[in-house]
């Protein structure tokens, strides 16, 4: 084992971007990595703001038309190797917003996150549960440690 | 000579500090423009638009049980209060009586509501101000409110208690769940009162925030600010206090008059023990009865309004029913009008306080962004 994925292995650090949902997954997400109840910093995962030091992107809500190019360019800036959680009914099929049953399609949502970047994990609910979210990031921690 | 000049006697100020929209300081994305001369923040300008979802547009034509759940989407953290005021309108429109006891449930999830989002504030607010402790402190206390949240309402961010003419029977309270609440708050006023003493003791944060981001009375008062961002600059104003579904509750308008961010920071601080004091009044005299009125007709109505006091200030909501299904939906949130406050707010402080002074309004532009451009008719 290289020290990289030694270290690696020890510091899953977690981005979490927010492109045009209700507020409410973001919130349990930041409470279940930061708030001493569910405290996911004791199974060492960091949230971080920098896509740069990253390792596993969050993305919540359902892909605005302007933040799309933004959330591409976040993706493209974090390095190899890299998940992608996608966390609330919104990232996972457009939620509410999208009227997929509706009579006109919403041209403001771009989303579902699969149409825009590869997704590995998915996290259901309306909103997240902070116990679905830390499934969530174990689901997607092999990805990481198995890469070379 | 001084014709032409007229235009560019306007300082111009060529230092500019963009952030965002998406940005590490700020969870929501939004765009901020800082002009900055010598470190010092000459003037401010805050974009939004970039979470537009169209809900308004969405909502059009639904069935207006539909529409109501959908409000809700429109804000994760005052998501009761969109439900509350959307069917409120109908009920006004249509006439519909609310039972009493509905009428209460409804007052304690709102101010469970309003516990939550100022708990939140406070974290978010000493997050920013880089005192990561407090903010894990508060996030602890808050985490007992959202368990009664879930308690009531099923889920812990959008709970859908309010319907036409009630609430829904999931979020009916018996007596254990009344002596939940009542260990919850004795637990919630126990530990706000303790964080609050350390917070005023502390000389370091209070010195940090003491006469930093000042918003001016008047300034306050022209910008239209709502909400404990104007009661912090020393305007007693609330809503609730004329609201005829908060009549029979005893509670104190809360002010502060510097309105820097210490101000808005006690402000909220001490507006928890006034909500805790009136879940407490709720609860002791919670009326027996139905909790839902299914004796209505739907007609059509004209565009009807309603105002609410949410967390963050004044809500407005008005539709129409035609058929019973909603036409002409407007929904104008408190965090349109404190936008300017926020502008204001960040001039003359230095730029590292800029961010500060933002948070300090307590923006929240998920709420905000549903503003339709009509480009072409």
């Amino acid at each position: 084992m290289s020290l990289k994925s030694y270290s690696r292995a020890r510091a899953v650090h977690v981005m979490l971007v927010y492109t045009g949902g209700c507020n409410g997954c973001d919130i349990e997400i930041v409470n279940c990595i930061f708030s001493p109840k569910y405290d996911a910093e004791q199974y060492k995962i960091f949230l971080t703001w920098n896509p740069r030091e990253a390792d596993v992107l969050v993305v919540t809500g359902p892909v605005t038309k302007h933040n799309e190019q933004p959330l591409r360019e976040i993706y493209k800036a974090i390095p190899e190797p890299k998940a992608v959680i996608a966390a609330g009914a919104c990232a996972l099929m457009g939620g509410v917003y999208k009227n997929i049953n509706g009579d006109i399609p919403s041209e403001e949502i771009m989303g579902p996150v699969d149409n825009i970047i590869p997704v590995d994990a998915k996290v259901p609910g309306c909103a997240v549960r902070p116990e679905d979210v830390l499934a969530g990031a174990v689901a997607a921690l092999p990805k990481l440690l198995n890469a070379k | 000579m001084d014709e032409d000049n007229k235009i560019t006697k306007k300082q111009v100020i060529e230092t500019e500090v963009p952030m965002g929209t998406v940005h590490s300081a700020a969870i929501e994305p939004y765009r901020v423009r800082l002009f900055v001369e010598d470190e010092v923040v000459k003037d401010a300008e805050i974009t939004v638009g970039v979470n537009h979802r169209g809900v308004e547009r969405i909502m059009e034509g639904l069935p207006v049980e539909k529409a109501n759940s959908l409000t809700e989407k429109i804000c994760g953290i005052c998501s009761n209060s969109h439900i509350w005021n959307s069917v409120m309108v109908a009920e006004k429109a249509l006439g519909i009586e609310v039972p009493e006891r509905a009428l209460y449930i409804r007052i304690i999830m709102e101010e469970l509501e309003r516990l939550h989002s100022h708990m939140l504030y406070l974290a978010h607010g000493s997050e920013v101000l880089g005192h990561e402790t407090f903010a894990m402190r508060m996030f602890y206390i808050r985490e007992t409110v959202m368990e009664l949240l879930r308690m009531i309402g099923g889920n812990r961010v959008q709970y859908g208690v309010p319907i036409l003419g009630g609430v829904r029977p999931r979020a009916e309270l018996d007596q254990m769940r009344i002596q939940n609440i009542k260990d919850g708050m004795d637990y919630v006023e126990e530990k706000i009162l303790e964080f609050a003493e350390r917070f005023v003791s502390d000389p370091m944060i209070m010195s940090r925030i003491t006469g930093v981001g000042v918003l001016k009375k008047e300034d306050a008062i022209r910008l239209s600010a709502t909400g404990p961002t104007l009661r912090a600059t020393g305007v007693d104003i609330d809503l609730r206090r004329d609201m005829p579904e908060y009549d029979s509750f005893d509670f104190n308008v809360i002010t502060q008059d510097d309105g820097d961010i210490k101000s808005n920071l006690l402000v909220r601080v001490l507006e928890i023990p006034e909500s805790i004091k009136i879940i407490r009044q709720a609860i002791a005299n919670l009326p027996d009865g139905k909790i839902t009125n299914r004796g209505w007709d739907m007609e059509d109505t004209p565009i009807t309004k309603s105002y609410i006091e949410v967390p963050r200030g004044k809500l407005y909501h008005s539709y129409s029913l035609d058929d019973g299904r909603v036409r002409n939906v407007i929904v104008r949130t408190p965090s349109i009008t404190n936008i300017g406050a926020m502008e204001y707010a960040c001039i003359g402080s230095h730029i590292t306080d800029a961010q500060l002074a933002i948070v300090q309004c307590d923006p929240c532009f998920t709420c905000t962004d549903r503003a339709i451009q009509i480009i072409q008719i």
